[in-house]
């Protein structure tokens, strides 16, 4: 990898990709990291080498989502005359977060978020994306776009929606607090709780284990046997 | 010809923002039609006032016990009656479905047949701990013909709403929580959880942002998966650009 990065880290160990969410302490997804994002996710095409990925943030938290005191202005339109920021911008903007975090999605290897401490708004978008996600008994989750007149606007009401249903989401979305691990067990937002320190390890440890012919239409499967297998070793 | 509903048959009230649609008919609020509410008449309530929420519920002990068998066979006697008359009560339930507002049924005691389909047109359910469901109709040779099928399999697993529809039994509160028919079962009164919940939901939200979760969501069931998704970055990009407004306007009054 020749490209430095400044808001995240990737790392290649093992054919496991790791990916983190790198401004602590919040990791605050800025127009910077997005852009890194984007630009890594293209690197990516090429790792052929890769066999899974692992996402998280630096620190004690994942993330806290997007910046919203840069995103507002980038939806100004018309601001005294300037026909560059036009309404476009902030599409364009998106949609290019929406194609990475599409990307993820739709990779033929595994890829699993590992979350600590805070996930909110983009940061729980990014993680809804993934095939995966483990999460540590301190985590919080919450999109609370709607507390400031926003929505989540990179697919997370359509993912949410169909993981933990049109209930669940909608109290969600609507009231935007935040709910702790338990509860995004319980609406099938995260799919397993592990201690906190071994979030990272957990996943991995789980990725390794996935049969070479994985496909993500079977993660169901995939969850249950290694459910099983703890079960049956503990 | 729906001029004999009386209103009788349900009370309407607004408290708040938030409308309450209370089946009237006791003690067991059967539907003496299909469209136990017309439809014209509810879309009237509903846009007259800019509301934010919809609680639907029952009136007395019991949600309702869906359609009343006897007024059922008397419309059975004409095939094309029947037909009009189901399709109303379909184009009513898919209505409520689709509202840009939250709806949550709040149950109590028997929520039965047409009953129990309404409240699976709800977005939200709320049940009180002696809340019955069941799908009784097979005890009469018939099935579930308001979508209660279907709405059911989208919530359930299918052997659970295989038996259920085929045994005709009886499901508890807890046992609809296990099989995800509702969403949350109080000790309190479900009709003030449910209002409380919309509330909650709904306090110091411009109606434009109530209205655009609603139709993203609607849009994750209905459109295909990358036209959801655009809708969604598109109906955010327009509530940008009013808090961006917003922003503007009061920073130029304010101090910068």
């Amino acid at each position: 990898m020749t490209t430095t990065y400044t808001t995240l880290s990737f790392e290649l160990n093992d054919a496991i990709g790791h990916l983190q969410l790198s401004q602590p302490p919040s990791n605050e997804m800025t127009l910077d990291f997005f852009s890194e994002l984007a630009q890594i996710t293209n690197e990516m095409r090429s790792m052929s080498e890769m066999k899974a990925l692992v996402i998280s943030g630096k620190g004690r938290h994942f993330s806290s989502g997007a910046k919203l005191a840069e995103l507002i202005p980038l939806a100004m339109v018309g601001k005294s005359g300037t026909a560059a920021l036009s309404g476009n911008e902030i599409e364009n903007f998106l949609d290019r977060n929406n194609r990475s975090f599409l990307f993820f999605e739709n990779l033929e290897i595994p890829v699993i978020s590992a979350i600590r401490g805070v996930c909110l708004g983009s940061a729980l978008e990014i993680a809804l994306f993934s095939h995966f996600r483990f999460c540590g008994e301190d985590a919080v989750f919450g999109l609370p776009e709607t507390t400031f007149h926003l929505i989540p606007g990179i697919g997370g009401i359509s993912r949410i929606t169909s993981l933990s249903g049109v209930a669940n989401a909608l109290e969600i979305i609507l009231r935007g607090n935040t709910f702790p691990a338990d509860d995004a067990l319980k609406m099938n937002i995260v799919d397993l709780i592990v201690p906190k320190r071994e979030v990272v390890q957990r996943a991995i440890e789980f990725v390794k284990n996935l049969p070479a012919d994985y496909r993500k239409e079977k993660s169901r499967l995939y969850l249950q046997r290694y459910k099983n297998e703890m079960y049956c070793s503990s | 010809m729906s001029t004999w509903i009386n209103k009788d048959y349900f009370n309407w009230s607004v408290r708040e923002e938030i409308g309450i649609l209370s089946l009237n008919n006791t003690p067991e609020n059967y539907f003496e039609t299909p469209e136990f509410i017309p439809l014209d008449l509810l879309k009237n309530f509903i846009g007259t006032d800019q509301l934010k929420g919809m609680v639907i519920c029952g009136v007395g002990r019991h949600f309702s016990a869906g359609a009343k068998l006897d007024s059922l066979y008397e419309l059975s006697a004409d095939a094309d009656v029947l037909k009009t008359k189901m399709g109303r009560g379909q184009d009513l339930l898919s209505y409520i479905e689709n509202l840009d507002i939250p709806v949550i049924a709040a149950i109590r005691g028997i929520c039965f047949g047409g009953g129990l389909e309404l409240a699976l047109a709800s977005h939200i359910r709320i049940c009180s701990t002696n809340a019955l469901f069941a799908f009784p109709e097979i005890s009469h040779g018939m099935m579930p013909g308001l979508g209660g099928t279907w709405r059911s399999l989208q919530l359930s697993r299918f052997p659970d709403v295989l038996k259920m529809i085929l045994s005709g039994d009886i499901v508890n509160a807890e046992e609809a929580l296990e099989m995800n028919l509702v969403d949350k079962i109080t000790t309190a009164d479900p009709i003030e959880e449910a209002f409380l919940l919309l509330k909650k939901m709904t306090i110091d939200k411009p109606l434009k942002v109530i209205h655009s979760v609603m139709q993203a969501m609607r849009n994750s069931k209905t459109l295909p998966p990358d036209e959801a998704l655009k809708e969604e970055t598109r109906l955010f990009c327009e509530l940008a650009a009013d808090v961006a407004k917003r922003r503007n306007s009061g920073s130029a009054a304010g101090n910068e």
